[in-house]
């Protein structure tokens, strides 16, 4: 391991993440939510006119939506009241749109993402960097040469300014509009901030951009916006991470991802999310891939009190390839919800899933998936697994895939599999010297391996160091 | 719901049919409760993806399929030694006792708006009565649909014995124009050290729906299998449930299906382990043509004190048509960690290179495919191992493939 690696093995992860900051903003909106409220957001970015008619008819949307309340085994969202929550609050820093040298920041704000580790991984394994505090991107900056070949990476608000017609275009009408779910019409009226990346046809960004999402404030809501665009030929891998202290009110994080992966272009999309354990993280991150295009999402969920997301891709195109790794871990008084969904449109499309849960100390993880293959998308094929990790009694794990198969020209498998930590397992490594809880923590290492090999190594390591610190003195 | 109570359903017929069968005034009280709450219940869930209800019972009006004062059938019922098999006022005249204490026990009369139906205006029914120490291999039920509606129930309560019942639906000659509706609940306790085994084929006409619910509790060391086959029917939805509350207490549940035209089947397989050292297998097979649609849920929920827990679930769908459609969801619930717990489900068309190894052979292409779909339940009917059954089940594949 180089020493780039050593110093995140060495800092204290928890004191990395659990840090606060002291709340100071140049404006923020009250606490709840209606149509001033919206006015005001979008009149503090100096939004067009259409922009504003989108987020009021999102709101309406919001206001008609009832709650999800009935789906087996979902989080509680009943402490989830949108009247005290703060919508919008925009850092106190000079240049909108996102500074282009840390040194331009703040010095608190700097402070926070020298610590999270981001601007030492810009150096070493990224192409761009965005970095959002509250609700405002602060920090933004790629490589030169990625844009003089014209890819673009910035921050969205500024997109909507400087690239109208494209962000018209895609936001939220064709991949994810706001009609999709109540969070997603919540997501539509209050957005602010995330990331827009465009790359040209025939270009393959070879290292990933990133961008990190900080809350600091208490009861504020996060409601950043990714919209990404691969044309033609087109490769590129970003990589989201998100993280906040924790508070005793209730925070809410609701992103919304939207990504149109041209003819035989390739995106990766990895997460890795520690939000605080007060944070309620609820999104809607979507795919329409076009003909032999691939998508790929990548989601490490260990943070949050409650999560609900499902990455979804729509094999829209003949050829189309989905795959989909996700990772869950779910601790004391955590409900992490994830899973999958892939809606097969066309012929000879593939899409595999893997979906790994580790749940202790009386959490629970669920897996909620659904694969859906049309009349006509023949030659199709689709593979589900699922494992299940339990490491005690109190834990809970719920596997819930559906599967619509409309097409008989298919191959059509899904396994699961659901079991405790092998008392074998632990005792052969314990035969070789280890103790208990590094064997276990060892078993766990293997378990989630196929998640980690998808990432940079920077950030496989940094998983597992979230990972050995949400098992110690967890395990007896 | 707020489903209208049909204007041909009155307390004066409930109380007609209870009358006529002798029945004493709290059982006629349970059927006009039921009756009661229909306007109140729900139909039994259906899965929900979104836009989509994989089955719409609320489509069907089945109070406008209900003839509650003409229900006809012909039953035959066939007992073995030392078992009582008995018809239902004959049930009442000699146990009434044991009927009040253990009918509805397994299956709540108002759990839904069709049990509810059902309790409110069965006429069919039967108690199978098992007494200690008996083994009994040759209990049949059979029961030809006559009528425009027919509800039957079926109770089954034993101790340290084992019985196996083999039940059989059809719909007779007797010529009714329009839809039917046929409901059969089913509810077995099976005590201490005992072994249910409860086999069912379902061949109705397909002008026919078919609401089916079997429910069995197993206590120490009990067994109880099931053989679901559905062959016949406009549209079944049946479920097969097992709850596993004594310690070591066991369940194998087999289905087969195999669909065609319009046909829609609606089949689950549900265990529930509560108690220790408890193991379920669940193993279904299917075959679809034409437009038919089948909807699979499997569920296995192993509770927090079910230590020690088995529990495997296999679902294998066949697509002979690109115009059906096989919708699955087999889902886990675990809440204790010493469990293992496995289930798979695949769907597949007839497999290209057999079919291409068998025309290589000399057979010609609908006999080759036909062959191959026999040889798909394979699987399945190795598991039944009550012979007449499996010959049964055998022959219905063979007759619909030969259609």
């Amino acid at each position: 391991m180089s020493s780039d690696q050593d110093h995140l093995k060495e800092t204290d992860t928890e004191a990395r993440f659990e840090f606060k900051k002291e709340e100071s903003s140049a404006f923020q909106t009250e606490k709840g939510l209606d149509e001033e409220t919206i006015r005001l957001i979008s009149e503090d970015k100096d939004e067009p006119e259409w922009m504003f008619e989108r987020r009021k008819r999102a709101l309406k949307q919001f206001q008609k939506m009832p709650m999800p309340t009935d789906w087996p085994g979902q989080p509680d969202l009943s402490e989830v009241d949108l009247n005290e929550i703060i919508p919008y609050i925009r850092p106190d820093i000079e240049t909108r749109g996102g500074a282009e040298n840390w040194e331009d920041l703040p010095e608190e704000i700097q402070d926070t993402f020298d610590k999270l580790g981001i601007p030492e991984a810009e150096k070493n394994a990224l192409s761009g960097v965005g970095a959002q505090y509250e609700s405002e991107i602060v920090y933004q900056n790629m490589q030169e040469r990625w844009e003089d070949k014209g890819v673009i990476f910035c921050d969205m608000d500024k997109a909507v300014q400087e690239h109208e017609e494209i962000v018209k275009e895609h936001f939220m009408t064709k991949c994810v509009p706001p009609s999709d779910n109540k969070f997603a019409a919540l997501h539509g009226a209050i957005w602010s901030g995330g990331s827009f990346v465009y790359i040209p046809e025939d270009t393959t960004v070879n290292m990933p951009v990133q961008a990190y999402f900080r809350m600091n404030s208490e009861g504020m809501g996060q409601f950043e916006h990714t919209l990404i665009i691969a044309e033609e030929n087109s490769e590129v891998h970003y990589i989201e991470g998100c993280s906040a202290p924790k508070y005793s009110a209730f925070n809410l994080h609701s992103g919304g991802v939207e990504v149109f992966v041209g003819d035989n272009a390739h995106v990766q999309y990895s997460t890795v999310q520690n939000w605080s354990k007060n944070t309620y993280n609820l999104n809607t991150k979507r795919a329409i891939v076009e003909e032999e295009g691939t998508m790929e999402w990548v989601s490490g969920s260990m943070g949050s009190k409650a999560t609900m997301l499902y990455p979804s891709t729509i094999l829209k195109g003949r050829g189309a390839t989905d795959n989909h790794i996700t990772i869950a871990m779910a601790g004391e008084g955590q409900n992490i919800d994830t899973g999958a969904k892939v809606y097969h449109n066309a012929p000879d499309t593939k899409s595999t899933i893997e979906s790994k849960s580790i749940s202790k100390d009386g959490g629970r993880t669920n897996y909620r998936g659904l694969v859906h293959i049309a009349d006509g998308a023949e030659n199709s094929s689709t593979s589900v697994e699922f494992d299940a990790l339990m490491f005690d009694n109190e834990s809970t794990s719920d596997t819930m895939p559906y599967m619509e198969i409309q097409e008989s020209k298919v191959d059509v498998a899904h396994e699961a599999t659901v079991g405790k930590i092998g008392d074998e397992d632990v005792f052969y490594l314990q035969s070789r010297g280890l103790d208990d809880d590094d064997a276990k923590q060892m078993i766990v290492a293997g378990f989630i391996e196929p998640i980690t090999e998808e990432l940079p190594i920077e950030y496989a390591v940094e998983l597992n160091r979230l990972i050995e610190l949400e098992m110690e003195g967890s395990l007896g | 719901m707020s489903t209208q109570v049909h204007a041909n359903l009155t307390r004066e017929q409930v109380q007609e049919i209870s009358a006529g069968l002798d029945e004493p005034e709290w059982l006629t009280e349970t059927r006009l409760s039921a009756l009661d709450a229909l306007s109140e219940l729900d139909m039994p869930d259906v899965i929900r993806t979104p836009g989509r209800d994989w089955t719409n019972l609320h489509a069907l009006d089945f109070e406008s399929l209900v003839d509650p004062l003409h229900a006809a059938e012909e039953k035959d019922r066939v007992s073995d030694e030392g078992v009582e098999v008995l018809e239902w006022s004959e049930a009442l005249a000699k146990h009434e006792d044991l009927v009040r204490e253990h009918f509805t026990s397994v299956v709540d009369a108002e759990e839904n708006y069709l049990t509810a139906l059902s309790t409110a205006l069965f006429s069919a029914g039967t108690v199978i009565y098992v007494p200690e120490g008996v083994d009994a291999e040759d209990v049949k039920i059979r029961t030809r649909m006559n009528s425009r509606s027919l509800f039957m129930r079926v109770r089954i309560t034993e101790k340290s014995s084992s019985v196996t019942i083999l039940e059989r639906q059809s719909t007779g000659d007797t010529e009714v124009d329009d839809a039917r509706y046929y409901s059969g609940i089913v509810e077995v306790a099976a005590g201490e050290n005992s072994y249910v085994q409860y086999g069912s084929l379902q061949n109705l006409d397909e002008e026919t729906y078919h609401y089916s619910l079997k429910r069995g509790y197993a206590d120490t060391y009990a067994t109880v299998d099931w053989i679901e086959g559905n062959v016949g029917s406009r549209l079944t939805k049946s479920s097969v449930e097992t709850y596993l509350q004594g310690d070591s207490s066991e369940t194998k549940t087999v289905g087969a299906f195999f669909g065609h035209e319009d046909q829609h089947f609606d089949v689950s397989a549900r265990v529930w382990h509560e108690g220790e050292h408890t193991t379920a297998d669940l193993v279904t097979r299917g075959v679809l043509d034409d437009h038919a649609r089948s909807v699979y849920e499997g569920v296995q929920d192993v509770g927090a004190d079910a230590w020690d827990t088995s529990s495997y679930q296999r679902e294998n769908t066949l697509m002979l048509s690109d115009d059906s459609e096989a919708d699955a969801s087999p889902k886990l619930i675990i809440n204790n960690h010493e469990t293992e717990a496995s289930h798979s489900a695949t769907v597949g068309q007839v497999d290209a290179q057999d079919l291409f190894y068998m025309m290589s052979r000399g057979v010609d292409p609908e006999r080759a495919k036909n062959m191959l779909v026999e040889g798909f339940f394979v699987p399945v009917l190795e598991e039944v191992d009550v012979e007449e059954l499996r010959d049964d089940l055998e022959e219905l594949v063979a007759a619909r493939l030969r259609e």
